[in-house]
């Protein structure tokens, strides 16, 4: 193992190996070439065929004495593209740098944060320095070059390119889940809105093709920009794709007898372009377009990956990773991603009250009179015990404590939370719970001390503890052992968001939100506290958290009026002392929710028309 | 009006002797001609405040027939807001499609193919004859002449038939998209066109021997609804409400579009902005679209009938079942729509009832920002109470016939 | 074509405009303050040489989504000279915070309808206007439809029946029903 094997994955691609032109400084630049210009006239197979000729060369700058101009901003480069001025920092490379002026290049195989490969060509611009065109992404800008992203002879390459890629790309679209998101859509309607010339058939290779659990590939359309194969080597630092054959005949694949089961293989879905890799969770369940984004925070870990959470209606059907260059810079794990599903699946529903035979639906009134009775008798003693998730947001756990504390008279509060599983080497921790250090900061701050499960496990079984508040249902050991438990409580109010052993268990179900029906925040294991916002209201009698601790302080006789995350954090986030100084309007993801397309009306029994799924999303084979 | 309805109404006096000794009073009496009555074209609600025969005040409430047109079209593709067109003016549907399309055409900057132009105009001229047929048919009808509007009825029947070969629709028929036509002519449909405005031009005659010296219609028609030419324009008047004052107004000869240049036609010019000029005026339109009908179907010259540009058109159905291409831009073009530069414009053409304006913002989706459509019903229906306060209620009737109030258009 | 016409105006009112513009289909627009959009139009109404006598319509946009929203709100007005065969096109830039704009009921008749169509769709009031209720919508309903921020699927509360007054039955009979 080499030392670049052992050493974290950073999120970017290595540094390119010394002596490549990346690592050049821009600020220097060479001789100008001296090679006659192209000739203008068409010649060859071509010949014949209407297409635009190439323009004028544009004007070369004299050589100045000792070969290196002067930077007009010290420290910068300084470049003209499309008659603009830009100033980029030496290094910056150019795609990303234009677009500072508003220009756009295209491109496939550039990702700013792997190794560049320009093989696909689509990002070739016209530069001063060069009689050829050059590809972007790869060309380092130097002083006082002129750039042209837009000239006749940038856009028939453009158009050009297009054209052979879409030689062997098959006819897909109806049926490929990239097609609204797929860049080869937009850059050809953008470049080349012309009819196809093939008069032969096309290439076939492998159709979906199960490289491992997360991960199919349709090796048709894959337009053998290599994306995966980087990112696999450079930032998973598992190189299990690999690039086979030669020419046209290239194909992407995982080596004989080895899968993609890597933890970070659904990120290749992200980057493809093309719908070549796709996610097998998410294959043929909806259409993008239809799709609603809202950043959001992931909750599989107590990484706190920034996230997208696309919806639709108020089902949710998959994460997306959301740049941020402190914690998981593009890319998601796949564990991470699979993890929105209990959003959907086994909700609790409806307020229930009564365990076994009594149990039956009840109003919010009811439920919270039931509980207010009971609760009050106990409040202070020894007998009525908390139990918080680190699974709640911060606003969440700070209603919940406070009320713990204040109209409950608890002095400790126990810890329950999802049990811990396996980490790895980059994204993934063991720890299951978004919020651990959220809740331990909440904790000190409202002066509460924290108990492992243990002891109330432990409690409950001597007797000593007759009633739980439980904030969550999540548990870290198997929840069939712990409803054993339970079921020796006198009287358990849990608030849950999904249904499992332990709700049945409850005399006073309160059915509790999920971090994409309520804006919040999370703290990471790092510290970091990241905003989420809400994707899709919560349904019926589901409230957040922080609602039903509300609710309850005013049955309990508390004035409390907070109507929203922001109103809690802003009482008692002050008390921590972590959270005293965060800034909640303004930690807010500056992307807002991207609305997608309102779907076709749905038929009575709300499933919408033209989806074979109805309900929220299943489970499926391939 | 929750106001209007409250206005006190006079407490008759105590009862004296009896009914015999009572004075005979005389007061205003408020009537209803409220949104379902057959003489308001439309759901419109007017109440008006009588005094004996003579209409004191006059308040339209309109807003029945809202359906959100504009709101509806910020939300689809600017293809998709077609349907929405027809349902303006639902009676001359095909004049609201091609005047959208070419607010929009002009927006992008394009120049749709010559025969699309042809075709465009005598569509457009033959739902203008279905609307004065109709409207000509519906003033006969309200002053008790069933037979004229019989015959006009049987006449926009054939026009139906006709454009429902064309475009596959009676009614709402969404002809024409973005660039150019969706389909061309069918076989046989111009000698069908040119037998059924023989067979118009019969049953225009019936009509007009029934109607135009009828001593009873010109009696209740001539005089009745007058406006001056002023205050004509200053409601915002067009098309032939305006011509029958004797301005001459029309888009097609102002601001010629599309091959009206070519087309040998006059614009018949009122006196007296009564409501028998307002009935002439539609009257001579008929004949003059006739016209323009046999020419352009005539003239028309064989060639594509949309523009052959997939960021615009959508490409044939075998390269979208066959090629990469094509199936990329069909699905581009349905699901992003057709990609019209960010900016604005304000582009009218001469629909039946004046000058249809179209006020379109884009913001460089293919989704359109906002659609505002400047129906001619609109500003002449704001200038009825105008025209009747102070006439007699039985001139109201046929004040609204003449004015051709669309619902649809007045109300989006 | 109308620029004629915008710069005819600008001579006689030179404080008048805030900018004018051609659109990229080659309209000609005039970008008025508030203040002046009575003077001119009554202006370009009365002005032989402008003579814009045809009140075609007025409306407004909502610019929230687009790039430069601030001020919200443009109400557009749209005008045409039968006698020169020009269209006039002018605007009136508004903010969110005080929607209000000069009527020109008086100098226009046929403003009325547009304006209280405005003021229906997107709540901007016309001062001096003489009765300025909603057009199309019913008076209960809560909100301004056509505003971006009111959304396309968005519910009415159900508002009671009004109460109606009876017809006038003869003498000795009373009002009420």
């Amino acid at each position: 193992m080499s030392e670049s094997d052992r050493k974290k994955p950073s999120g970017d691609a290595q540094p390119s190996p010394p002596g490549a032109p990346t690592v050049h400084p821009a600020a220097g630049t060479g001789p100008t070439p001296t090679n006659p210009p192209p000739s203008p006239t068409a010649s060859g197979p071509r010949a014949g065929i209407e297409h635009q000729p190439p323009a004028a060369k544009p004007p070369i700058p004299p050589p100045t004495p000792g070969g290196k101009p002067t930077p007009k901003h010290p420290g910068f480069v300084t470049v003209t593209v499309d008659g603009k001025e830009l100033v980029a920092k030496p290094g910056e490379n150019m795609i990303d740098a234009v677009k500072k002026v508003g220009s756009d290049i295209p491109y496939y195989c550039y990702h700013h944060r792997l190794s560049i490969a320009a093989n696909c060509r689509m990002c070739l611009v016209e530069v001063s320095n060069s009689p050829k065109l050059v590809p972007a992404c790869q060309t380092p800008m130097a002083e006082g070059m002129v750039i042209h992203t837009n000239s006749p002879r940038v856009q028939e390459m453009q158009r050009a390119v297009m054209e052979f890629l879409l030689l062997n790309h098959p006819v897909d679209c109806a049926i490929c889940d990239q097609a609204g998101e797929c860049k080869l859509e937009d850059y050809y309607q953008r470049h080349d809105y012309r009819s196809s010339r093939l008069e032969g058939e096309k290439l076939m290779r492998a159709k979906r093709k199960v490289l491992g659990p997360t991960v199919v590939l349709d090796q048709e359309r894959c337009v053998q920009c290599t994306r995966c194969v980087r990112f696999m080597a450079e930032v998973a630092r598992e190189p299990q794709l690999g690039m086979f054959g030669r020419g046209s005949a290239e194909y992407i694949d995982t080596f004989p007898g080895k899968q993609l089961d890597s933890n970070y293989s659904g990120n290749t879905v992200d980057i493809c372009p093309v719908g070549a890799l796709l996610n097998r969770d998410f294959r043929f369940r909806a259409r993008s377009w239809f799709l609603s984004a809202a950043p959001s925070v992931c909750t599989g870990c107590s990484r706190g990956c920034s996230t997208f959470v696309d919806f639709m209606g108020q089902d949710m059907y998959r994460y997306r990773p959301r740049e941020n260059e402190q914690i998981n810079k593009s890319w998601m794990c796949d564990q991470g991603r699979l993890s929105y599903k209990y959003v959907n699946q086994h909700r609790v529903a409806a307020v229930m009250l009564g365990r076994g035979e009594d149990r039956r639906e009840a109003t919010v009134p009811e439920a919270l009179r039931s509980v207010a009775e009971q609760f009050k008798a106990l409040a202070g003693t020894e007998g009525l015990a908390v139990l918080a998730s680190p699974v709640a947001s911060n606003e969440d756990l700070l209603a919940t404590l406070s009320f713990a504390r204040d109209a409950l008279g608890v002095r400790s509060v126990f810890v329950s939370g999802r049990p811990g599983g396996a980490g790895d080497h980059y994204l993934m921790t063991p720890d299951k719970n978004p919020n651990r250090r959220g809740l331990e900061w909440i904790a000190r701050g409202l002066d509460l001390a924290l108990k492992p499960f243990s002891e109330l496990a432990q409690a409950i079984n001597s007797g000593k503890v007759k009633a739980l508040y439980a904030i969550g249902g999540e548990v870290p050991v198997d929840p069939s052992l712990v409803a054993q438990g339970f079921a020796r409580l006198e009287y358990l109010v849990l608030q849950a968001s999904n249904e499992s052993a332990i709700t049945a268990q409850a005399q006073v179900l309160l059915p509790a939100a999920v971090h994409v029906e309520d804006e919040g925040t999370f703290t990471n294991l790092d510290g970091i506290t990241q905003r989420f916002r809400r994707a899709y209201p919560p349904r019926a009698d589901v409230k957040p958290h922080w609602a039903w601790a509300v609710a309850l302080a005013r049955e309990f006789g508390f004035p409390w009026a907070h109507a929203s995350a922001r109103d809690v954090f802003r009482e008692w986030g002050p008390r921590v002392a972590e959270l005293a100084s965060f800034d909640w309007d303004g930690a807010a993801p500056p992307v807002k929710i991207a609305r997608g397309l309102n779907p076709l009306p749905t038929a009575a029994d709300g499933r919408p028309p033209g989806y074979r799924e109805f309900g929220p999303p299943r489970d499926r084979g391939i | 009006m929750a106001h209007a309805d409250e206005r006190e109404i006079e407490e008759p006096p105590p009862d004296e002797d009896s009914e015999l000794e009572a004075h005979l009073q005389t007061k205003r009496m408020m009537i209803n001609l409220g949104p379902s009555h057959p003489a308001m074209h439309g759901t419109v609600r007017m109440k008006v405040e009588l005094e004996g025969e003579t209409i004191v005040h006059a308040d339209l409430e309109i807003g029945f027939l809202h359906r959100g047109f504009q709101k509806s079209c910020e939300n689809v593709t600017w293809n998709q807001c077609l349907p929405y067109t027809d349902r303006l003016n639902y009676v001359s549907a095909i004049m609201n499609n091609l005047g959208f399309l070419k607010a929009v055409e002009k927006l992008v900057g394009l120049e749709i193919p010559e025969r699309a132009q042809y075709i465009r105009v005598a569509a457009s001229e033959l739902h203008r004859m279905h609307d004065h047929l109709t409207c000509v048919g519906a003033i006969g009808l309200e002053l008790g002449g069933f037979s004229a509007f019989l015959y006009a009825i049987e006449g926009r029947e054939l026009i139906m038939d006709r454009v429902s070969e064309l475009t596959g629709a009676r009614l709402t028929t969404t002809f024409g998209r973005v660039g150019g036509l969706n389909r061309d002519l069918p076989d046989g449909w111009v000698d069908r066109v040119y037998r059924t405005l023989d067979k118009i031009h019969e049953l225009l005659g019936e009509v007009d021997g029934l109607l135009t010296n009828n001593r009873i219609f010109v009696d209740r028609m001539r005089g009745t609804g007058v406006i001056t030419a002023q205050d004509a324009l200053d409601f915002g008047f067009t098309g032939p409400c305006l011509r029958a004052n004797g301005i001459n107004y029309d888009v097609r000869k102002a601001s010629p579009y599309w091959v009206y240049d070519r087309m040998n036609f006059d614009v018949p010019i009122g006196e007296n902005g009564d409501n028998y000029d307002r009935y002439l005026m539609r009257m001579e339109e008929l004949k003059q679209s006739e016209a323009i009908v046999r020419q352009s179907l005539k003239e028309a010259p064989p060639g594509p009938i949309i523009v052959d540009d997939w960021r615009i058109a959508l490409p044939p159905k075998a390269e979208v079942y066959g090629t990469i291409e094509g199936v990329i831009a069909h699905f581009k073009l349905v699901m992003e729509g057709v990609p019209v530069p960010p900016g604005e414009v304000y582009d009218c053409t001469e629909a039946a009832n004046g000058e249809l304006g179209w006020y379109l913002v884009s913001d460089g989706s293919g989704r359109p920002y906002k659609v505002h459509v400047r129906a001619p019903g609109f500003a002449i229906l704001s200038g009825v109470p105008r025209m009747i306060e102070g006439k007699m209620l039985a001139d109201l009737i046929p004040t609204f016939d003449t004015i051709n109030m669309i619902g649809g258009e007045v109300e989006q | 074509m109308s620029l004629r016409a915008l710069s005819l105006v600008q001579e006689k009112y030179p404080d008048a405009f805030v900018e004018q513009y051609t659109d990229r289909t080659g309209g000609a627009w005039g970008v008025l303050k508030a203040e002046s959009l009575r003077p001119v139009l009554a202006h370009v109404k009365d002005d032989p040489q402008l003579d814009f006598k045809l009140f075609l319509s007025i409306d407004a946009v909502d610019r929230l989504q687009l790039p430069d929203n601030d001020p919200r709100f443009e109400v557009v007005y749209f005008l045409y000279s039968v006698t020169h065969h020009e269209h006039l096109r002018l605007k009136v830039r508004v903010g969110e915070a005080t929607p209000e704009v000069p009527s020109v009921t008086s100098i226009f008749q046929g403003a009325n309808w547009w304006e209280r169509f405005v003021w229906d769709f997107y709540g901007i009031r016309f001062s001096g206007h003489p009765d300025l209720r909603r057009i199309l919508m019913y008076e209960e309903f809560e909100g301004h439809p056509l505003r971006k921020d009111y959304p396309l699927r968005e519910r009415q509360p159900l508002i009671p029946e009004r109460p109606i007054r009876d017809i006038f039955r003869g003498p000795g009979t009373s009002g009420t029903a």
